[in-house]
């Protein structure tokens, strides 16, 4: 489920969307932009450690969330470090993960609608070009909240493929999971409309 | 307050299909079952009423307002559930999507707290607030979908099936909620026919026409014994 919120009331928790967002983005920008060092990696490695002790998150947390991007720690890993020193890979490799769990501790500590009335405000600027921003804030709602529905959807596809005796395929999935994904989108947006957005 | 929904000779066409048929009707009673066979105009009449639907021909009024030339207003005045409670959480948590319902009434978010936590409680939802929504069970879903709908606090109430996915228990959770005594109307489109008789008034649809309304009893006696035939 994408809900990564984690209710607490530490500092990090109460501290306004928008300043969390402005901050957690210059010190993921200070350890995306480090050397590929042995030095870098442990500063990127460490930088990551405290921003989940300081604010009592807890290195538990920090631990899911670094095996939720095991895929990704697999696959950078393992393509730099075929081309690359073992050094940089493993500095590439540490940089990347360090920026992508401080990053995560946004989502973590902020409930969405504060984020997205942190982003409409952040965006507010582009209304003279004609961009919506409560709209904008709108569709990455939706788009979060649907990826379990689809992830769901497709179960229930495949259940029903094997229960019918049919063969795993391609075609034979999409098909039926576009219909259905399709149906849930009209049924998204009436929703939508009732509840006066549209 | 009585409910004052009037269609006058309202057809819809989706398709080739004749979904509503010269509907003609006066509801003004409070608690309103809308009956009849799948297929038979029963969603597609609440949908009209919800302005989630344009007539092809008539006039359709609730409480004096025209769902489709005065569309804000109608969202105003209405809130709809329908049967498939995961097409309506727009939200993460139970909190959130509760919330989201207010976003548009930009309210103080004090206001907007206080309204989340008095809807929760009063739907039995308090300690799951900050649960992912999708991760509830169907029933649960389903009475934080009627949250979303009551929680802006509409006039009158249309739930198209809202028990259809839901075990007998979930079920009449639902079906108490939707008909304890509260200010505002209620239409409710179910193939429930004991639900049916729990209301004011019936209407019994057959093929995108309204064959009859009145005393829910009589209704629901006219439409079983249509069945057996």
């Amino acid at each position: 489920m994408l809900t990564l919120y984690r209710p607490g009331t530490g500092w990090l928790h109460r501290a306004p969307a928008g300043p969390k967002a402005l901050a957690l983005l210059v010190i993921v920008l200070a350890v995306s932009l480090m050397p590929s060092t042995w030095l870098a990696a442990a500063v990127g490695a460490g930088v990551a450690v405290a921003c989940y002790l300081v604010p009592r998150i807890g290195l538990a947390e920090l631990g899911r969330q670094i095996v939720a991007v095991r895929w990704i720690i697999v696959v950078t890993f393992g393509f730099q470090v075929i081309f690359l020193p073992l050094e940089s890979a493993t500095a590439n490799t540490v940089r990347v993960v360090a920026a992508i769990v401080i990053a995560a501790l946004l989502v973590l500590t902020t409930r969405v609608g504060d984020l997205l009335d942190a982003f409409e405000l952040g965006l507010g600027g582009f209304r003279r070009f004609g961009l919506d921003p409560a709209r904008v804030a709108l569709v990455l709602a939706v788009a979060i909240t649907t990826v379990p529905v689809l992830a769901r959807i497709a179960v229930g596809v495949r259940e029903s493929q094997r229960a019918r005796g049919a063969r795993a395929g391609i075609r034979s999935f999409v098909i039926p999971f576009l219909v259905v994904s399709l149906k849930h989108a009209d049924d998204l947006g009436d929703a939508l409309t009732a509840r006066g957005v549209a | 307050m009585t409910a004052s929904l009037v269609f006058d000779d309202v057809s819809v066409r989706l398709g080739d299909r004749l979904a509503l048929d010269s509907v003609s009707l006066v509801l003004d009673r409070q608690r309103t079952a809308v009956i009849g066979a799948n297929g038979s105009g029963k969603s597609t009449f609440a949908r009209v009423l919800g302005g989630l639907v344009a007539p092809s021909g008539g006039s359709v009024s609730v409480f004096g307002v025209d769902p489709v030339r005065q569309a804000s207003a109608v969202r105003r005045l209405v809130g709809f559930v329908f049967s498939n409670p995961d097409a309506q959480i727009i939200m993460p948590t139970v909190a959130e999507d509760a919330a989201f319902s207010l976003r548009s009434e930009r309210l103080p978010r004090a206001e907007s707290a206080e309204r989340v936590r008095l809807a929760l409680a009063e739907f039995g939802l308090t300690e799951l607030a900050d649960r992912a929504a999708h991760d509830l069970s169907g029933g649960q879903k389903q009475l934080l979908a009627l949250v979303g709908a009551v929680i802006r606090r509409p006039q009158l109430l249309i739930a198209d099936e809202p028990t259809a996915f839901l075990d007998a228990r979930n079920s009449r959770l639902i079906a108490d909620h939707l008909l304890a005594p509260t200010d505002r109307s209620l239409v409710l489109v179910t193939h429930d026919l004991d639900l049916a008789q729990r209301c004011d008034v019936a209407v019994l649809f057959e093929d995108g026409r309204m064959i009859g309304h009145g005393d829910p009893a009589d209704i629901v006696a006219r439409y079983e014994s249509s069945l057996s035939c």
